[in-house]
């Protein structure tokens, strides 16, 4: 893959104005597109340090499990969680979680129907990001619930007693609005994955592996018409996923904007959600794709403009979560409510100041360097802001969930949280589960959309917008 | 005697437990399956029957109450006990005494969880050559009554009794019978919290030790110079509802409260003015106020200038002050009273006596009643006599009748090193405590709920004792314990009745045993004639305005909840956060912020008190409020013998807190300057439910900006301006909302507290606590603020430093009608009655705690854990017995709250249909109200404009706490009224 990095970077992928830049570089023929990603997948043994990632990464999970295990059998004492934080890093982490799952859809959804070629490269790894995130995030409401095994009670489910949830409630609303997005999320990501699967599945030499695809690839035979119906479904399935991109996250600050708590109830919260969903989700991708295309050989793919758009985004979002953030002190001052202004005071003065300026740093100061084009187009200084901008948005889940709860209205109430062990633990057990899902993601199934890829090679331009050669290179 | 060890065939061989053979075994389990089972056959007499005849007035499932008392350092709390087929489940105060009406102080309520403490004594104990072996009274019996038949010749010498003062007249009887055979046994009493300072003063002042029993209907000025009147006074109940009704802006002329404190009481809380000084110096503070109303009362001249002009009283906050206390003590004479506490000398008792006397005070504001055998006591030199004896060899036998003298003696008096000298110590007492455990025999004492006894209130009436569960284990009471000593074998019950009822027939007798009380005992008042006498003049100390390290002032104080420790072993009082520090699981010691600051002492430090000579180690708090130079420190912790609560060494169970005894020597059992502190470099985490951490600048702040809001107080004279209450309401003009009021229900149940009436003195957190089952989390749990209390008192510090003020506000779910908690539920686990209730259904909790973060007044409560689990440990089986089974035990994962005790709306329901009536007003009594000595709490139905409650809500000192939220709460406050005198210094209103 070393081969690859010496192509020249800068002429290749930041074009003349006047001339259409490459997405891909190289130009590398439709087969070697196919050759090049199936062969991460099909290579007898992943690279070393695959093996010692997933090491790490699955131990991290069966802690997870263990933490799970003692929660429930013990009770959500063994969280930091007390009176006034009834809620602490269960909640911090489900929305940070929820969060991280923003970018793959988006990339997926909204930059297709926008006709943003570039997200061709990393819509499918994000996608499976998404997917793992959504699985990190749905974790913690279920288990931080005081009686795991009666959480069904959420959903509505035509009962005996004639009981239904309370409708008026944002953590019902939170429930529909994460298994939708989680329910469309997966279709999408799999839908993308048919044609790729076939690949897989006509490639193979072993009868396992040709039966394994075989039966996910859904009997794909890249005819016109299967390409017609795909193309007709995916389009579909984008529109349907567009709106839920912004509704998500809308619907989890609900669960703040809706209450009373000072620090909580704020307008802004939905866009500012959301902005920061997207931020956090492009800063998360980033971080992971950059060590991925170097592990796997995807550079060509995976180039550098890719990062840069990327970077682009993060650096808008990140604008609108700063702006996010003097707005909300703005109000809290313009408001004169005494109580929603001491909540913002307290968050920059009070016992969580250093959480708050942190946080200010991370989101705020540090996506500015992504003005330097040189940053911008460095892959390891771009981790190193990335890395950041997910410190800052998991800080800032903590500064609005705990701050807020800690000083309320009754100064008699007020508190400290501090985590235990076990929110700790957990917590690094979620990234454990998440790394070992994508890592299990890389050996087996492409990391990058094969046949869309190809769609933005010069070579398929000579065969129109989508050749059959796409599918079968 | 020394014989009696050996013949026991139960008694294990010596030698290691590998030594034992299987046979040998085997024969021990036996012999301890037999104890065990035989530990269950109290039962031999003959009152417990099966009911095959249902007894008359008995329903089973339905409560019965019993009118019975406690006493505690020899005064009587009347109570009324309810029964649950035939286990007293809850305590309250017996509403016949109607000075108390029906109120009851904290630790009288936590008495009943005693009564199911697994570690209350459940056997004899006699230890023989260090290893202790379970015996019973069959073994006891006819060993004592032997012995005490080889001491009968000698008239009883070398015998002595140690025994804790008792106003029981069915003990003093016994007493004078066994004195009568056994003239020669040396009879001694010792309690550390006694306070024969009073009666030492009064026989200073009047030749004869009488007790001073303060009216305060008729007062209008109070003076209380360290003397805690609400709260750790005997009659504090009593005195509680008097000064109540007294500070009522709409009762007549309201009292003005002056207290002269080293650190905030109760008292110090409720006054008007308050002014922190050190315990030492109010001895000069009274003899310069005596001066100044004798001049003013004779309208002369100036002798008090050469006093006045020296130390802190020239200090210009207390001589103005102490001017404008003497003017209206003038100019209210035989209105006014000046109470000293029980920790102050003689000296400063005998001063207040002599100017309530001069002042005419005497038989209007305060009585003199003759309580005692009138004799000079000193009870700590009496102890001491008897150490002495015992190491000389001139007692060789020594009985000890409850307390916990090994534990509570004056540290110079080696107590237990004194008992490893007898061949025969016995010890009567509710736990196998340090006492016990220093003995060679421990015998089980039966609980004041499973004992005959009587004792007099303080007011003299006396209480009858009523059993009422049979001992659950071989106990008995000190009264059967004599009786037996002095062969006789009338039942406790009757020995009772002789001495109280003497020749009342049946009917009368019983009617006693129903009040619970002897009608016309109370004491009569007597006369006394002032004598003269001089008052040492105050040392160059005492005068100092400050004082340096070395020079500290050490106050012992007596634990509002544990008292003298007695109490160490009940989780709930150890649970209950202290009124004013809000601390909980044990005492720190107290210091000034001045002081702190100078000492480098800093909050949960851990700091080397050292004193006559003897040291200890001790974490500090600060305190507002405290006076400099002076560091208070709580007794009654740092037990080693309490049990798994309180701490036991034999288990490794650290003891809670710190043993303030052991620097508390016979010469200054009160208080005592010469104190040094040394500063560690380590610290402890306190476990407290306020102020956790200590408040940052922003946060302090931000309370400050927002108490005077939710806690509203403002001045008698304020409100006499504003009829309406505008002062108060204008801050917040009713806005208006968006939405259309809740559709109401027939009945409207709200809630009205009177800020100006609560004192903040925890009787109703008990209430609730042993109402509504709440659960004991520990101290682990406290530091992560996880404490279970559905009411819980809110303390707000106003103003800073020692001129601090301390305001209570008490806390429970206010039952919005637009209910935050219930539109976020997501699984409608919280819903709304008819009547107006916010009901939690616990079953249907999923635990999401969304409640709890929408409530704005943070009263919802989540078990985090089974904290009813340890409940299914072994032996423990006698603690399920306490709980209320009308309400629902919670387990873990589920929210909970108050429930404006729903269980006793439902017997009042009940109760009216079946008397074919309607609900009338008062018949619902939440437990918090119902316990209320105040009358703070006061509970109805607001769709009925006559009811009390709503009577309150249309009181013009009427508040909603957050009014702008819109949640319309049935709960609403009442302003507090402060009377601050015009003249007097900042430390007012």
């Amino acid at each position: 893959m070393a081969d690859d990095l010496r192509t020249p970077a800068a002429p290749v992928t930041i074009g003349e104005p006047y001339q259409r830049e490459l997405l891909i570089e190289g130009d590398p023929s439709l087969g070697a597109v196919t050759r090049r990603v199936c062969g991460v997948v099909e290579r007898p043994k992943p690279p070393r340090a695959w093996y010692v990632a997933f090491a790490i990464s699955s131990s991290l999970t069966l802690l997870l499990m263990g933490m799970v295990v003692y929660l429930i059998s013990t009770g959500v004492g063994v969280w930091g969680n007390n009176s006034p934080a009834f809620w602490g890093w269960d909640i911090v982490n489900f929305v940070f979680w929820v969060g991280i799952a923003h970018a793959g859809t988006l990339i997926s959804a909204i930059l297709f129907l926008l006709r943003q070629t570039w997200r061709t490269s990393i819509n499918r790894a994000a996608e499976a990001m998404t997917l793992f995130a959504v699985c990190c995030a749905g974790l913690y409401p279920t288990i931080h619930v005081g009686r795991v095994w009666v959480a069904y009670w959420l959903f509505p489910i035509p009962n005996q007693m004639q009981m239904w949830p309370n409708f008026r409630s944002p953590l019902l609303w939170d429930v529909f609005a994460v298994s939708t997005y989680a329910t469309v999320s997966a279709l999408f990501w799999y839908m993308g994955l048919v044609p790729d699967l076939a690949t897989l599945r006509d490639r193979a030499t072993s009868k396992l592996r040709r039966g394994l695809y075989g039966f996910f690839a859904l009997g794909w035979r890249g005819s016109a018409k299967h390409w017609q119906r795909f193309e007709r479904a995916y389009l579909i399935l984008a529109a349907l996923a567009t709106p839920l991109v912004l509704s998500v996250h809308s619907v989890v600050s609900f669960d703040f904007a809706v209450s009373q708590v000072p620090g909580w109830h704020t307008t802004i919260f939905p866009p500012y959600f959301v902005a920061g969903a997207i931020f956090s989700g492009f800063a998360m991708v980033v971080t992971i794709m950059v060590p991925a295309r170097e592990l796997f050989g995807l550079k060509q793919l995976v180039t550098l403009r890719h990062l840069e758009n990327m970077n682009k985004v993060i650096l808008a979002t990140g604008c609108m979560v700063g702006f996010a953030y003097s707005t909300e002190f703005f109000i809290a001052w313009y408001g004169q409510n005494s109580f929603e202004g001491f909540a913002f005071l307290n968050r920059a003065r009070g016992p969580y100041a250093w959480a708050y300026w942190t946080m200010v740093f991370c989101n705020v100061v540090a996506p500015q360097f992504f003005w330097s084009k040189r940053i911008r187009t460095s892959p390891w200084l771009m981790v190193g802001v990335a890395i950041l901008v997910n410190v800052g948005m998991w800080l800032e889940r903590f500064v609005i969930v705990v701050t807020s709860l800690t000083r309320d209205y009754l100064p008699s109430s007020w508190g400290y949280f501090k985590p235990t062990a076990v929110d700790v633990c957990t917590f690094a057990g979620t990234f454990g589960l998440f790394f070992t899902l994508f890592l299990l993601f890389c050996r087996f199934l492409p990391m990058v959309a094969i046949a869309e890829v190809k769609t933005v090679l010069p070579a398929s331009k000579a065969h129109g917008e989508h050749g059959e050669e796409a599918a079968h290179g | 005697m020394s014989s009696l060890g050996r013949h026991d065939s139960a008694a294990p061989e010596r030698g290691s437990p590998s030594d034992f053979s299987r046979r040998r075994f085997l024969q021990v389990m036996g012999a301890s399956m037999a104890l065990a089972s035989a530990s269950g056959c109290t039962w031999d007499t003959e009152e417990i029957l099966p009911f095959q005849r249902r007894p008359e007035g008995r329903i089973p499932g339905s409560t019965q109450r019993f009118a019975t008392a406690i006493e505690c350092s020899g005064v009587a709390s009347a109570l009324l006990v309810s029964s649950y087929d035939g286990r007293p489940i809850k305590i309250e105060g017996n509403p016949l005494r109607v000075q108390e009406g029906g109120a009851c102080s904290a630790r009288s309520q936590a008495a009943v969880l005693d009564l199911y403490d697994p570690d209350l004594s459940r056997g004899l104990v006699q230890v023989h050559e260090g290893v202790p072996y379970p015996r019973s009274w069959k073994e006891f019996d006819p060993w004592f009554a032997a012995e005490l038949a080889r001491r009968r010749a000698g008239g009883g010498a070398g015998l002595a009794i140690l025994a804790e003062p008792s106003s029981s007249l069915t003990q003093a009887a016994l007493r004078a019978r066994f004195m009568e055979q056994f003239p020669r046994t040396r009879w001694v009493e010792w309690e550390p919290l006694a306070r024969t300072q009073e009666l030492e003063g009064a026989r200073l002042a009047f030749g004869r030790g009488v007790r001073t029993l303060p009216r305060l209907e008729t007062a209008r000025t109070l003076a209380c110079f360290d003397a805690d009147i609400l709260g750790e006074h005997p009659d504090a109940l009593q005195l509680s509802r008097a000064f109540a009704r007294r500070r009522d802006p709409d009762g007549g002329e309201v009292l003005r409260t002056w207290v002269f404190e080293s650190t905030p009481s109760l008292t110090g809380a409720a006054a008007d003015q308050r002014l922190a000084l050190r315990c030492e110096q109010i001895l000069p503070l009274v003899l310069a106020l005596e001066l100044r109303v004798l001049e003013a009362l004779a309208g002369g001249g100036s002798n008090s200038a050469a006093l006045l002009g020296s130390g802190f009283l020239k200090d210009p906050e207390v001589a103005a002050t102490l001017e404008a206390l003497a003017q209206e003590l003038v100019a209210q004479r035989g209105r006014s009273l000046l109470i000293a506490g029980p920790r102050q000398p003689a000296a400063v008792h005998a001063l207040l006596q002599r100017i309530n006397s001069r002042l005419g005070n005497v038989g209007s504001t305060l009585l003199h009643v003759q309580a005692a055998v009138d004799e000079a006591r000193d009870p700590a030199a009496e102890l001491a006599q008897l150490v002495r004896e015992i190491e000389a060899g001139a007692i060789d036998a020594l009985l000890i009748l409850g307390g916990n003298p090994v534990y509570d003696a004056p540290a110079d008096v080696d107590l237990r090193r004194a008992l490893r000298k007898l061949a025969l110590s016995a010890h009567l007492g509710h736990y196998r405590d340090e006492t016990s455990r220093a003995c060679t025999w421990h015998l089980p004492r039966a609980h004041a709920l499973e004992s005959w006894g009587d004792a007099r209130a303080w007011d003299g009436t006396v209480c009858t004792i009523q059993p009422l569960i049979d001992p659950l284990y071989e106990r008995r009471s000190v009264i059967e314990l004599l009786a037996g000593m002095c062969a006789i074998t009338v039942s406790a019950r009757e020995l009772v009745r002789a001495a109280v009822a003497g020749s009342a027939d049946e009917a009368q007798w019983r009617r006693i045993l129903h009040d619970g009380m002897v009608p016309g005992s109370a004491f009569v008042a007597v006369e006394c004639t002032l004598l003269d006498f001089e008052v040492e003049a105050p040392r160059a100390r005492q005068l100092a305005l400050e004082v340096a390290n070395a020079q500290l002032e050490l106050v012992f104080a007596a634990d509002a909840k544990l008292h003298d420790g007695r109490s160490a072993n009940n989780a709930w009082l150890q649970e209950l956060p202290d009124a004013i520090t809000k601390l909980c699981w044990g005492n720190a010691a107290i210091f000034a912020e001045s002081t702190a600051r100078q000492l480098g002492v800093e909050e949960g430090m851990l700091v080397r008190l050292a004193l006559g000579g003897r040291e200890l180690e001790v974490a500090a708090t600060i305190l507002p409020g405290q006076a400099p130079g002076s560091v208070t420190l709580a007794l009654g912790y740092g037990r080693s013998g309490a049990g798994l609560v309180g701490g036991l060494a034999e288990q490794d169970v650290d003891p809670v807190g710190y043993d303030a005894y052991r620097l508390r020597a016979s010469g200054a059992l009160h208080f005592a300057g010469g104190l040094t502190v040394t500063p560690t470099d380590r610290s402890v985490e306190l476990a407290r439910t306020q102020d956790a951490p200590l408040i940052d600048a922003i946060g302090t702040q931000g309370r400050d900006e927002r108490v005077g809001e939710l806690l509203r107080v403002i001045t008698l004279e304020q409100l006499r301006h504003t009829p309406d209450g505008e002062a108060h309401a204008a801050a917040h003009a009713a806005h208006g909302s968006l939405f259309a009021a809740a559709p109401q229900g027939e009945v409207r149940w709200g809630m009205s507290i009177d800020l100006n009436a609560c004192i903040g003195c925890n009787a109703c957190v008990i209430a609730c606590q042993a109402e509504n089952n709440v659960p004991v989390v520990g101290r682990e749990q406290v530091i992560r603020n996880r404490e279970m209390h559905w009411i819980r008192l809110d303390r707000y510090f106003v103003g800073e430093g020692a001129a601090a003020r301390v305001r209570f506000q008490p806390m429970t779910c206010q039952h919005c009608e637009s209910a935050p908690c219930e539109q976020v539920c997501p699984v409608a686990a919280t819903v709304h009655s008819a009547e107006g209730l916010n009901e939690m259904v616990y079953n249907r909790c999923v635990g999401t705690r969304y409640c709890a973060n929408n409530c704005p007044f943070k009263v919802r409560r989540f078990n985090f854990f089974n904290y009813h689990k340890q409940l299914e440990q072994k032996g423990r089986d006698v603690q399920r017995m306490l709980y209320n089974p009308e309400v629902t035990v919670r387990s873990r994962g589920v929210m909970e709250k108050c429930t404006f005790c729903v269980q006793r709306i439902q017997n009042a329901k009940i109760d009216a249909k079946n008397a074919g009536r309607k609900l009338a007003d008062g018949d619902v009594t939440p437990a918090c109200a119902q316990t209320c000595p105040t009358h703070a709490i006061v509970f109805g139905d607001l769709a009925d404009e006559h009811s009390r409650v709503s009577r309150r809500r249309a009181d013009r000192r009427a508040y909603t706490m957050l009014e702008e939220l819109h949640i319309r709460q049935r709960t609403t406050y009442m302003a507090r009224v402060d009377n601050p005198h015009p003249a007097a210094g900042a430390h007012g209103g």
